[in-house]
């Protein structure tokens, strides 16, 4: 009989739950702390974003560079769903996922059994493809115009039009994508996507279709990227060609590695809520914010690429128990020793 | 055991659902209706909403200054409605998403009387979709897409740059009369490329103009020669540009590499003055557009460059340009407003607008400027071109020969006057700051 | 009528042709650190950009802070001072090179996603680092007067200056081929591209094979910028428009293939001027679909040799 407190822990552990109760607290006191509430709700975007990433970079060993493709196709999927279909949230929402799902799978066709720098490449090849799309269609999507007008249309009767509620609703799907994400990572689907990017052919060889594996968790990284995009789109009330950039697809890169998402399933998390943040306060300070942030990233690639849930991590490792179980993507002793060489 | 895990998961569905009854209730209908009172210690706070990186890094830096410039003047007349004027200046990146961003954090936290400030559209509707929301008025001081004031306006929105239809306008007639009716389009490929070209064709067309071919540029387009080559073969009198942003800038470079800026003659649409400044004259061929030059012959220009040399003795731009003009007016037109409108209540502010003319003198202008229907500044248009080389090796400055203008019923876009279709007064919060 | 087609295409050949050059001349110092370090270096292009600017400050310094020097140094004819930048830019970007190689030190032997990542970061800190120098604003990097201007050939127009610069690339190429096949250097960087394992073994010193190789390919990407500025204008994120191309090369003519780089980079700049003529609107996007099919359909490239990078 499996230990209760070892099957809960495969639903919500205890980070997690901290995690939704501070989460949660936030539009209680952002203002306090001299924030505001649409910040939240980009940030809670973005987690959602990030966390999906990460599923392909830090627990898969799949860089893309291009991944704004399919949060961009999700914002333009919700809009025009709510111009051209109807003006229904729901409707919106899986438009935004089927959309960045089907462009995901279109694309994972050509590279799902590439890795590294050509994987990088073709994910950044692509990602400027649909930018292209993006402006060229403009007659669909606005061009660089953006697509505009689009409602924050209620949620069961509730009104979505302050950004405390849209922070509620994005809420309720962050929560569903770190227990989803929690799930798939901790099932027999994350050891083996775990064993992929340690060692690829070992684990072609075990008897594993890896390309499968790989073209499954890009879709889902990209449907987990469309959702936020919808959602963003939402808070926005538009949507624009500018997030399918190699510039602003580089910057959830950026995040998820800051935060820790090569050893962390939080990382992500940490690494966005520290994005958002520098920019907002630096930003109110200094023209210059992305140089010391390019530089800090620069600083941590070179010395600590555990990221701030490494850091962490390393902190509270003298405390912890023999027999946690550890679902890591990388133990911090791996990361830290650098991995051999997979030639 | 396996009840206690359930419920715990019950729990957590349970709290969620509340959270999100409890946000409706707490922050329910969203129309804001704030009403400060109206304190007189209590400073005007303008927000500036332009560019400092990107694209259009140097333009919003020139925006900007112009405002502070209008701001200083007003605070040194005791402030408006015996409030100081202050402001505050955040980076949109030219990027949209950085726009949301910060037209919401200056309306919710640092609770902004106005915004002003863009150049890029995407940017601008970005902005100007959060400042309806909450009824903020928002100037868009530099943005010249047709769209802006046509499909894209708003009832708190106000443009103060002539759009692209405006130039074309302004340069069509007298170019075909000037140089021929064999005409080639040049079409950045994107929306401000195609609705400039597309005004540009009807009107030629209107004029007997025949256009043998339009080539479409992407954006991002580095080499030019393939297309200079083309209109070479196709011999057109004149090739109508719409190519802007840094696609501008290297089709401007590679022209005057080849030597083929007299011969065909060039429109280009509208010449921001900080894309051109400091490049070699040669540079800046054909015809252009623009709202204002520090050299034209009026009365207050040259006190208006002397307040501008005073104020930036440091700056690497010596004389102010159109960009500035547009953000410095955008500013004190503003504050006159609210001036005259007695309060900061937007709807009052925005009826004072509405109504705006303002003298050909104090625009500096030639003629008087007024809004239109559609939130547009109608304004006075000049042509230039390239200065003649002796006058410039004289003052490195002035760049242009200003050849003509045209008055702002002749150059009015009657495409974006009833295209705009704007909110209504009581569809817009009050706000007032 | 097909004469007259082809006379009408020739101009457009003669383009591309030019354009490939310069493409193959922007991709070499790209492939050599590839074909070296096994490393694709994201900052190739704000390096490019670094060593135009620092070519403009080189040229035309504003005299005002430089005294009386200054003075006599803008005295100076132009083509000397054009020359001595020419020179020197790309050795103050050679240093720049050498002190990235450093900070990706601590990268190696890990994923070689992290080195990936690390010049990503470079290539923002260096593009941020110029803005905050020299601004936003369009400047302009001043030739020869000699080398710029105008000049027929079979009836249409065409610029000196590009025929200058595809010129002086071909001088390029044949100079880095003539190092790397005739020099004993070159043999060392070659060796050390093949196995660098080897190279170590054999008693040379890796550590000092790898800065040089990073200094020198930098200084490449320095002079390609130089190069090309005069035509594509001179703006922080001018070293964007650099890198996806020579990816694109790179990948086309293979893996440490030298000759692969240069007939590639010819292929695509026959490609975008081609489709610039026919197709304009198409002419950007042709790159990355070509991208895309070569990748897809033959990933080694023309020429490639298996490589780590292969996946």
């Amino acid at each position: 009989m499996p230990n209760l407190y070892q099957s809960a822990r495969h639903w919500v552990t205890m980070p997690m739950l901290i995690s939704f109760v501070f989460l949660f607290s936030i539009p209680f006191w952002i203002k306090g702390a001299g924030l505001y509430q649409y910040l939240g709700v980009e940030i809670l975007i973005w987690m959602i974003y990030a966390l999906g990433f990460n599923l392909l970079l830090g627990y898969t060993g799949l860089p893309s560079f291009g991944h704004g493709a399919y949060f961009g196709i999700g914002a333009y999927a919700f809009g025009l769903v709510q111009h051209h279909l109807a003006i229904n949230v729901w409707l919106g929402l899986m438009g935004g996922v089927l959309a960045a799902s089907i462009a995901a799978a279109l694309v994972a066709l050509f590279i799902s059994h590439r890795r590294g720098i050509y994987f990088a490449l073709m994910t950044i090849a692509f990602g400027q493809v649909f930018w292209f799309a993006a402006v060229k269609m403009h007659s669909v999507t606005g061009g660089e115009d953006g697509l505009l007008d689009i409602p924050r249309p209620d949620a069961l009767f509730l009104s979505l039009d302050s950004n405390t509620a849209l922070f509620y609703f994005a809420f309720l799907f962050f929560c569903i994508v770190v227990i989803g994400l929690w799930r798939l990572i901790h099932s027999p689907f994350g050891k083996i996507i775990k064993a992929i990017k340690q060692n690829e052919m070992r684990a072609g060889f075990i008897g594993y279709n890896v390309r499968l594996y790989k073209f499954m968790v890009f879709v889902i990284s990209a449907a987990i990227a469309g959702l936020a995009g919808a959602l963003f789109s939402m808070a926005q009330q538009s949507a624009y060609p500018d997030v399918m950039s190699l510039h602003v697809s580089g910057y959830v890169v950026m995040m998820t590695l800051i935060g820790g998402g090569f050893v962390s399933f939080w990382g992500p998390v940490l690494g966005t809520a520290v994005f958002f943040l520098a920019r907002d306060i630096l930003g109110a300070i200094t023209h210059t914010w992305l140089l010391w942030y390019g530089l800090m990233f620069m600083a941590i690639v070179m010395f600590k690429p555990e990221g701030i849930a490494g850091i962490w991590q390393g902190l509270v490792a003298r405390k912890s128990k023999p027999n946690e179980e550890d679902i890591s993507p990388v133990t911090l002793k791996e990361a830290s020793h650098g991995r051999n060489a997979s030639v | 055991m396996e009840k206690k895990s359930i419920s715990r998961r019950n729990f957590l569905k349970k709290t969620g659902l509340a959270a999100v009854g409890a946000g409706a209730t707490l922050y329910g209908p969203w129309k804001h209706n704030r009403v400060y009172a109206t304190a007189t210690d209590k400073p005007i706070l303008i927000g500036m909403t332009s560019d400092a990186s990107g694209q259009y890094a140097n333009s919003g830096a020139s925006d900007r200054r112009g405002m502070m410039m209008a701001i200083e003047e007003f605070n040194a007349k005791g402030g408006v409605l015996g409030r100081k004027i202050k402001y505050v200046h955040m980076d949109t990146e030219t990027n949209p998403a950085t726009g949301s961003r910060v037209a919401e954090r200056m309306i919710t936290r640092n609770e902004v009387s106005f915004m002003i400030g863009a150049v890029s559209s995407g940017v601008a509707n970005a902005i100007s979709q959060v400042a309806q929301k909450y009824g903020v008025i928002y100037l868009n001081s530099n943005s010249s897409s047709p769209t802006e004031s046509g499909k894209n306006c708003h009832r708190v929105k106000f443009v103060w740059d002539g759009n692209g239809t405006n130039f074309a306008k302004a340069a069509v007639k007298n170019a075909i009369d000037a140089f021929g009716k064999k005409w080639m389009l040049l079409t950045n490929d994107y929306v401000w490329g195609h609705n400039t070209s597309k005004a540009t064709r009807k009107l030629a067309d209107a004029y007997g103009a025949k256009f043998v071919d339009e080539l479409l540029v992407p954006q991002g387009t580095r080499d030019f020669t393939s297309y200079l080559l083309k209109i070479q073969q196709a011999k057109p009198d004149v090739v109508a540009a719409a190519v802007g942003g840094d696609d501008q800038k290297v089709m401007r470079q590679q022209v005057a590499q080849l030597g083929m800026g007299r011969k065909p003659a060039w429109i280009n649409n509208q010449q921001d003055w900080p894309d051109v400044y400091g490049l070699p004259l040669k540079n800046l061929f054909g015809v252009f557009g623009t709202t204002w030059y520090y050299k034209l012959d009026l009365p207050g220009v040259k006190e208006f460059v002397g307040r501008y040399n005073k104020m930036y003795p440091e700056t690497a731009m010596q004389v102010p340009g159109n960009v500035f003009y547009n953000g410095y007016m955008a500013t004190r037109e503003l504050l006159s407003a609210v001036e005259r409108a007695g309060s900061t209540n937007n709807i009052k502010v925005i009826k004072q607008l509405e109504q705006l003319k303002v003298s050909a003198k104090d625009r500096m202008q030639h003629f008087d400027a007024y809004m239109g229907p559609n939130h547009q500044m109608q304004q006075t248009v000049y042509m230039a071109t390239a200065n003649d080389e002796k006058a410039w090796k004289q003052n490195k400055n002035d760049l242009f020969k200003i050849v003509s203008w045209a008055g702002p019923q002749e150059v009015e876009d009657a495409g974006a006057i009833a295209a705009c279709q704007m909110e209504s007064y009581a569809d817009t919060a009050t706000y007032d700051g | 009528m097909s004469m007259d087609f082809v006379v009408n295409l020739l101009p457009f050949i003669v383009n591309g042709l030019s354009l490939g050059l310069l493409f193959a001349l922007i991709a070499l110092g790209f492939m050599l650190i590839i074909g070296v370090m096994e490393l694709i270096n994201l900052a190739h292009g704000s390096l490019f950009a670094l060593g135009a600017y620092l070519a403009m400050v080189l040229i035309a310094p504003s005299a005002d802070w430089m005294g009386t020097f200054g003075q006599w140094y803008v005295g100076l004819p132009m083509a000397l001072r054009y020359s001595l930048a020419l020179v020197a830019a790309p050795a103050l970007v050679a240093v720049v090179g050498m002190g990235l190689e450093v900070c990706l030190r601590p990268t190696y032997g890990k994923d070689p996603l992290y080195g990936l990542l690390l010049t990503f970061g470079a290539a923002l800190v260096i593009e941020e680092s110029i803005r905050v120098i020299w601004g936003s604003a369009e400047q302009t990097l001043p030739v020869p007067p000699g080398l710029s201007g105008p000049f027929l050939m079979g009836g249409l127009i065409y610029s000196k200056y590009q025929f200058f610069a595809s010129a002086f690339a071909i001088m390029i190429i044949v100079l880095v081929w003539l190092f790397l096949e005739r020099t004993p250097y070159g043999a060392i960087i070659k060796a050390g591209a093949h196995d660098s394992e080897m190279v170590r073994a054999l008693g040379i010193n890796l550590t000092r094979l790898r800065l040089f190789v990073f200094g020198f390919g930098t200084s490449l990407a320095a002079i390609a910028g130089i190069i090309l500025s005069p035509i594509w204008g001179l703006r922080p994120h001018v070293g964007v428009d650099a890198v996806i191309p020579a990816f694109l090369i790179i990948v086309l003519g293979g893996v440490g293939s030298f000759w692969g780089a240069v007939i590639a980079g010819v292929l695509v700049g026959l490609a975008v001027g081609m489709t610039s003529a026919f197709a304009s609107e198409w002419s950007l996007l042709s790159m990355y679909l070509l991208l895309i099919a070569v990748v897809t359909f033959r990933a080694r490239g023309m020429f490639g040799k298996k490589s780590v990078l292969e996946a």
